[in-house]
């Protein structure tokens, strides 16, 4: 087991990367911005190093700045969280050279799966269904057009350099199809250095249900349940739940074995998660996310297992802890991600948080990174924190949410928790049917 | 940093005379704490979560714990980068500045070290030198006051 970690993040999920540190007698080093001089991530590890301004790119982006904090620290390994650096196969494999581990998968399988074009046909040849769409990128408006029409509208242009819901375009009518395959192009060039795009049938009402899944250095593959996280707004999620209230436990099955053969077949190393949408009963895989992802809380809440010690032990060399004979889904689990923005115009509301309570009790969870008196800076994304409560069933799981929310308190900045409450009132969202355009389809008829 | 040792022998002496497994001390913003059991003695400044934040005092530990009075100086010259400080040109030569030296713009005040390239720190202005607040082979962060030229 390592004796130093060093946590190239910030915000929620530093601290979360810490806990489980100091569960496992691991020390912490916390790098940080000027701007991030007084969170808690700063205040709670053992070290923190300031390794740049408050811009992204000269602190949390900074490889150089990153490396020498470790080398200085004497840490052994580097988490890198959600975001930032966390799928950027040149820093992987930067720490790696240095002499450091990089806690997740090998440079090789991030650069793999980062090529939107790639993983797609890596997991088809391993077996995964995937969404009917091009084969490859596409190099011309002409061409694209003719698959789009082959295909039958509506269709979407991604890019291949993309995913996390960005720089995507959808085509309802032929006529606009040159138009919006330029723009893709023009913004994935503008977005992730590639002007590189494909296309993809766009499915009529389908949700989005992703498989956690985990792999070993000995040989080990196992999938850990799925999420449903079909509540989005912008292609950014704000609700996930496990278990997927349409899913029968044989689809779960199915789907969770076939993940887990591509994980072993791919000797893939860590924690992933393969996304997939779902429609009339079907999978389509969408894309893999080779980190852990935020909304990781719900899947350790029904299973209960440390998915961030995990992924720290199998970093070290260790064999998955999970026996998957005894591995058992209990309950229901939600999470909400409260940002610091209007509720309605989700215009970003940074400032001084001037009083706070999260909420308690059994079965509630508060991930987080505020206290009284912080200050939200404006320099990176607007989450202030997930809550997460389980229950023994959705109905007591959506009652104890409810009431989780009408008891936290957040004052001198605007959340979207009032949005939250709302969405736990409709019947769409009650009746587990609500796809991934339901919330916008709301949020513009409002 | 200053390591106030006695103050920590005589935390120790007190944790075993008692049978406590942890003692902190705070005056202000610095404190001491020593604990038995697995940690190792760790001086951490300030108790966390319910004190106000003050962005310009740090309040945790530092690699370095430079002097915070000299931060707010005009003339401060701030650590552009992490790394580790190199007062000479190599071992054993003449350091490039000393206390008192009068010095011009652009003149090289000293070398940060940052995996295995050596960064030269150069004067913005002149003037004269009237502190160094860092030694040669001290790890620094960025933002770190390592002189100040007046």
């Amino acid at each position: 087991m390592f004796k130093k970690i060093l946590i190239a993040n910030r915000g929620e999920i530093a601290l979360r990367i810490i806990r489980a540190c100091k569960e496992m007698g691991v020390e912490t080093v916390a790098v940080h911005s000027t701007a991030d001089a007084t969170s808690m991530a700063v205040r709670l590890a053992d070290e923190s190093v300031c390794i740049g301004p408050p811009q992204s790119k000269d602190s949390y982006l900074n490889i150089p700045a990153i490396l020498s904090a470790a080398a200085l620290t004497g840490a052994e390994a580097v988490h890198p969280g959600y975001g930032f650096l966390s799928e950027n196969a040149q820093f992987a494999r930067m720490v790696e050279e240095h002499g450091f581990t990089f806690i997740g998968p090998t440079p090789e399988h991030i650069e793999q799966m980062g090529d939107k074009v790639m993983a797609k046909q890596t997991v088809k040849a391993l077996g995964l269904p995937v969404v009917p769409g091009s084969d490859g990128g596409v190099e011309t408006a002409e061409e694209g057009q003719k698959i789009a029409q082959d295909m039958g509208l509506p269709v979407i242009i991604k890019a291949a350099s993309g995913g996390g819901g960005k720089g995507m375009q959808v085509v309802e009518d032929i006529n606009d199809f040159a138009e919006l395959f330029n723009r893709a192009r023009t913004e994935a060039k503008a977005n992730f250095g590639d002007d590189t795009v494909y296309i993809e049938k766009f499915l009529k009402d389908p949700k989005h249900i992703e498989i956690q899944v985990f792999g070993d250095t000995h040989g080990n593959a196992i999938h850990l349940g799925e999420r449903d996280c079909s509540v989005q707004r912008r292609h950014q999620k704000l609700v996930e739940e496990a278990p997927s209230p349409v899913l029968s436990e044989d689809l779960r099955q199915e789907i969770g074995s076939l993940a887990a053969k591509t994980v072993r077949d791919m000797g893939y190393r860590g924690a992933g998660t393969i996304e997939f949408l779902y429609e009339d009963g079907k999978f389509y895989f969408m894309e893999m996310n080779t980190r852990i992802q935020v909304e990781h809380p719900v899947t350790e809440m029904i299973t209960g297992i440390d998915l961030i010690a995990e992924q720290i032990r199998v970093a070290s060399g260790e064999k998955l802890s999970v026996n998957v004979d005894r591995l058992r889904f209990r309950g229901h689990a939600i999470e909400i991600r409260i940002n610091a923005e209007d509720p309605e115009s989700f215009i970003p509301s940074p400032g001084k948080i001037t009083q706070f309570h999260a909420p308690g009790g059994l079965g509630v969870r508060f991930d987080s990174a505020i206290y009284a008196g912080y200050s939200i800076p404006p320099y990176y994304d607007s989450m202030v924190g997930k809550l997460i409560v389980h229950g023994r069933n959705r109905e007591e799981c959506i009652r104890r949410l409810k009431r989780a929310i009408r008891e936290t308190v957040i004052e001198g900045i605007k959340t979207t928790l009032p949005l939250h409450e709302w969405i736990l009132q409709q019947e769409a969202f009650l009746s587990g049917e609500y796809s991934i355009k339901w919330l916008e389809k709301q949020l513009s008829e409002r | 940093m200053k390591i106030d040792s006695e103050a920590i022998k005589e935390l120790a002496a007190l944790l075993e005379e008692t049978g406590l497994t942890e003692i902190e001390v705070a005056d202000g913003d610095k404190g001491i704490r020593v604990s038995k059991g697995g940690g190792a003695i760790v001086a951490a400044a300030g108790a966390p979560a319910s004190m106000p934040s003050d962005p310009t005092v740090p309040q945790q530990a530092n690699i370095s714990a430079p002097d915070t009075t000299a931060h707010s100086h005009p003339g401060a010259v701030t650590s552009p980068m992490v790394g580790t400080s190199y007062m000479a040109q190599e071992p054993g030569a003449p350091a490039f500045v000393k206390k008192g030296d009068s010095v011009n713009a652009g003149d090289t005040l000293m070398i940060i070290e940052a995996m295995k390239v050596m960064n030269p720190i150069k004067a913005e202005k002149g003037g004269t030198l009237t502190q160094i607040l860092v030694e040669d082979g001290q790890p620094v962060e960025f933002g770190d006051v390592l002189m100040v030229i007046e």
